[in-house]
């Protein structure tokens, strides 16, 4: 008994502390000012009465930061899944094919191409490189595509091309971050968090924003590119691991049972609405919200991130290798997560950079096998939400950071023994598939050596703007209030295009 | 004193009701009074205060009009009648006192005095009310019917808009950027309310400018005011339009700058001036959204969607500016056929039910089809075989069904065939087996997706480079 005395003494003791000079003068002016809000109410029922009266007050958000809300506009689309190919893959072996030059290859760059621009390694005059890849137009919108991707070639009639997307970046870790959070340097919010702050997440036992990763690293902006910047922490991505732990210590530790654990969580919520009940601080129903749904998680996401039992059929369609880290586990596991309504999926896979230091950043070799490494999953993806009608209701995204340029790349001025391309953010490719895209669209066209754009030239701000678009919103409308002013996704820019929209 | 004087103005209103108040109670007075004739006196008086407050109701009325920048036109007829009445008190105050030595007023009768100040004192008073609340004020809150017997069309404010087929021959000026000025500006610096001396409801108005000079520096629209003080920030103190006012969109403004850095052409048209389509986009009238109903329906109440929540469905509205909802069991696997009812309450509302992975059975067919406007059904996962399937077919506005992963029948695949709006039916996963030869049907036409997509492998497959 004599230890339960101390313990009471100490807490009030504590609570004694706990109350500053500060705390006396805010509470005198809060509840002043409630005393003058209260009388002004006096007609107006909802305030009156008791106490679970004055509870409804509280928004859904209030209690539960996830709660969906109905988006201002009518949407097209209620999920995102993003594919990014960290490290800028090309646009000329891939999707943005130049005839012209294949004849120039081997010739010195032109020299008004050079003025004013800034490469990351590129210094004096480089040679032009052709094309390393075979062309073909393919479905029925003849849309070209190299032999690089024979089976995303099946389904080209799925997507519609950004041909010209611009960003003024030319370094990785800035490019991701404009092209995630639309800024290029640290503390804006990304798009998963803007969506999921913006409409919540449907599923009450999976986080609303997931990131996967494949090809060894993370991006080299870092878990940025998936922070909340100054939104609430709780809308930042929650990044999950195709082999182990999908979280790590999502496990209950050694000798915690499940019963265990809830009777815990329990007796902490107990206390937590005892502590809501005096205070009626809505963050304390937040908190509790939290644990419960951190105790709910810790089956459900194992479940979700367990490709084992899928059907074999659709495994091979993938190509997926479970145990272990790739795009094609991720892509499935994308399919997954919408499926079971997570609002954003977030794919990095790395290893885009091909620079041609070495055989694996050649574009001829390395960039050869990572295209045979997305080629089938991202096809796969594509076929696999159509048949289970969840296409209609999502969107895929598929871009880089920036893209390469034309000439081959001449590191310190020398020639190197590897084809590759420099950084280039003048005009490179994306697209986007799913409802309320135009399928078979191609806007946006390059000049002859694919250096820069001639026509139906994007912006980062616009990808931003018609993604927000289909998700229901005025990305013009769609702001938060910070540091003085409302902030939004776009900035002070971007427009929807709506070239590629049906 | 600038302030003092406008701030004396802005009292018109207050001063105002004093000499009317005056006016009307010593009529009366004198009504009551016409058969015994004791309250000459008193009501002498009255009008007395009646002259005096008139007074200066007419000086503060005059501050008003000086300080607010009503054009004389406007209050013109107003202010001479203030005037008037001013001065008819003043006679009948003379009239009334048995002091008076001048003669001729002793002749007016006073009734002709009487009824003159009535008449005098409600039209002015109503010239007044027109002048601050516009002259339709009396008139809006009449029921649109009334409105047009009396020859008044209800007035609706429009945003320009451009037709797809004609666009480039529309006149920048008089088809967007007058629109625009008339829907932000005009209220407030037409011939009636010259606001800093500005008109800008036509051409000459807006070359002549105000007070300032000209609002119009040709092909610069960052030095002509017109532009540049709507751009300003809105705290800033020469911001227009007031930042109480409506604000004009950023399209809006765009085309303000466009229309002045092409030198302000007052009748050339957008194709002349060369301007590209997309600089326009905003005006072009918006494509409707069609994928749901476009029917009103009444909106759910917080309790009934608090209490849906409760038990575990997810709802959301398809949009704030709708009250369509969707409702989806994906946190409720538990759901069953007797379940069903919880939704009674919200029958009209539902556009979008997701009852995938949930333990329904084909008697959920009878019941769905209590959804008038249901337009996408997600039944996939479930254990339903398909029958009595064609209870649906009265849904008028089902266009997105959900069979995967189901143990539909091809015996029942025969019935969605006749459902009107159907247009695509998701039976991956089923006991249909998928034809050899799948045909895609035109537009509008019932599309059966039967997935079992493949990606045969190939060579390429395996061969690293």
């Amino acid at each position: 008994m004599n230890s339960l005395d101390r313990l009471i003494k100490e807490k009030l003791q504590r609570e004694i502390q706990a109350k500053t000079r500060r705390h006396f003068i805010k509470d005198c002016v809060a509840g002043m000012g409630g005393l003058a809000l209260g009388s002004f109410f006096m007609s107006c029922n909802s305030f009156m009465g008791n106490k679970d009266n004055a509870k409804i007050a509280l928004t859904e958000r209030d209690i539960n930061p996830l709660a969906s809300m109905a988006p201002p506009f009518p949407a097209k689309v209620k999920s995102v899944i993003y594919l990014h190919m960290a490290g800028a893959p090309s646009q000329l072996e891939m999707f943005d094919y130049k005839p012209t030059l294949h004849k120039l290859n081997n010739q010195a760059c032109p020299q008004s191409l050079l003025e004013g621009k800034k490469f990351a390694f590129i210094r004096g005059v480089p040679k032009l490189l052709g094309p390393q890849a075979e062309f073909k137009q393919h479905g029925e919108s003849g849309n070209w595509v190299s032999n690089f991707l024979p089976h995303f070639s099946k389904v080209v009639d799925e997507v519609a091309f950004l041909k010209a997307v611009n960003t003024d970046q030319f370094n990785h870790g800035p490019a991701q971050l404009f092209m995630h959070t639309g800024s290029p340097r640290l503390g804006r919010p990304s798009i998963g968090s803007w969506v999921t702050y913006g409409l919540g997440s449907e599923n009450q036992n999976l986080p609303g924003f997931v990131v996967l990763t494949s090809g060894g690293k993370t991006p080299d902006a870092g878990k940025s590119v998936w922070g909340s910047g100054f939104l609430p922490s709780v809308y930042q991505g929650v990044q999950c691991r195709s082999k182990g732990d999908p979280v790590l210590y999502i496990d209950d530790p050694k000798g915690i049972t499940r019963n265990l654990k809830k009777s815990t969580i329990d007796a902490i919520n107990n206390i937590n609405k005892k502590e809501f009940d005096e205070y009626s601080d809505p963050e304390i129903l937040a908190r509790i919200n939290q644990y419960e749904m951190a105790y709910r998680m810790q089956t459900a996401v194992p479940e979700v991130m367990n490709i084992n039992n899928e059907p074999e059929h659709i495994k091979e369609m993938y190509g997926v290798q479970p145990g272990k880290e790739s795009f094609a586990n991720n892509c499935l596991l994308a399919r997954k997560l919408v499926e079971d309504g997570v609002r954003f999926v977030q794919l990095f896979d790395w290893g885009w950079d091909s620079h041609g230091t070495g055989h694996d950043t050649a574009v001829d070799l390395g960039l050869r096998n990572k295209c045979t490494e997305i080629d089938r999953p991202m096809s796969a993806l594509l076929l696999d939400l159509k048949q289970r009608g969840l296409l209609d209701e999502t969107l895929v995204v598929w871009g880089g950071e920036f893209g390469r340029t034309p000439m081959q790349e001449n590191r310190e001025g020398q020639e190197m023994a590897y084809k590759g391309r420099d950084h280039h953010g003048d005009a490179f490719t994306m697209w986007m598939a799913g409802g309320g895209i135009k399928k078979g669209a191609s806007w946006g066209l390059t000049d002859e050596i694919g250096f820069s754009a001639l026509e139906g030239q994007v912006s980062v701000h616009d990808v931003h703007a018609t993604m927000m678009h289909l998700l229901g919103f005025d990305h013009e409308q769609f702001t938060f209030d910070f540091q003085g002013r409302p902030f939004r996704l776009t900035d002070v820019e971007g427009h929807v295009i709506h070239e590629i929209l049906a | 004193m600038e302030v003092i004087q406008q701030l004396i103005g802005r009292l018109h209103p207050l001063v105002v009701h004093l000499p009317i108040g005056f006016i009307i109670a010593a009529l009366l007075l004198q009504w009551y009074d016409r058969k015994n004739k004791e309250w000459s006196k008193i009501i002498g008086l009255l009008f007395q205060w009646a002259f005096i407050f008139a007074t200066i109701a007419c000086i503060s009325g005059y501050l008003l009009y000086k300080g607010e920048g009503y054009s004389f036109d406007t209050v013109k007829l107003h202010l001479w009648l203030g005037i008037v009445t001013a001065l008819f008190s003043l006679l009948m105050y003379l009239r009334l006192t048995a002091s008076s030595k001048i003669d001729f007023i002793k002749r007016v009768p006073v009734v002709l005095l009487s009824f003159s100040l009535l008449f005098l004192i409600s039209f002015t008073g109503h010239l007044g009310g027109n002048i601050t609340h516009g002259s339709d004020y009396l008139i809006e809150p009449l029921p649109n019917n009334i409105k047009s017997l009396l020859g008044v069309g209800p007035e609706v404010y429009e945003s320009p808009i451009l037709q797809e087929e004609n666009w480039e021959e529309a006149i920048l000026y008089t088809d967007l950027v007058q629109p625009i000025l008339n829907n932000r500006c005009v209220s407030c610096h037409n011939e009636k309310k010259e606001k800093g001396e500005l008109r800008l409801e036509e051409e000459n108005g807006i070359l002549k400018g105000g007070e300032s000079g000209l609002v119009i520096e040709s092909n610069d629209p960052d030095k002509s005011s017109l532009y540049a003080r709507m751009i300003l920030p809105l705290d800033h103190e020469d911001h227009m339009p007031p930042k109480d006012k409506d604000q004009p969109s950023k399209e809006e403004l765009d085309i303000i700058k466009i229309w002045i850095a092409n030198g302000n052409p007052f009748n050339k048209s957008i194709g002349e001036i060369g301007l590209k389509k997309e600089a326009i986009q905003a005006f072009f009238p918006k494509a409707k959204d069609d994928t749901y109903p476009d029917v009103e329906v009444a909106k759910i109440s917080q309790d009934t969607i608090a209490a849906l929540k409760k038990k575990g469905f997810h709802l959301e509205r398809i949009s704030e500016e709708s009250n369509f909802v969707k409702i989806s069991c994906i946190n409720k696997p538990s759901f069953s056929d007797k379940d069903f009812n919880l939704l009674s309450s919200v029958k009209n509302q539902v556009v979008y039910l997701d009852l995938g992975e949930t333990q329904i059975t084909d008697a959920i067919f009878e019941k769905i089809g209590t959804l008038p406007y249901l337009t996408v059904l997600k039944l996939d996962n479930t254990p339903i075989t398909g029958k009595n399937i064609e209870t649906l077919e009265k849904l008028e506005y089902l266009k997105n069904l959900n069979l995967m992963g189901t143990n539909f029948e091809e015996a029942h695949l025969h019935k969605l065939k006749t459902f009107k709006q159907l247009q695509i039916v998701y039976l991956f996963n089923t006991p249909v087996k998928k034809p050899d030869q799948i045909i895609h049907p035109k537009e509008g036409e019932l599309f059966i997706d039967y997935g079992g997509y493949d990606l045969p492998k190939i060579a390429t497959d395996s061969i690293v480079y």
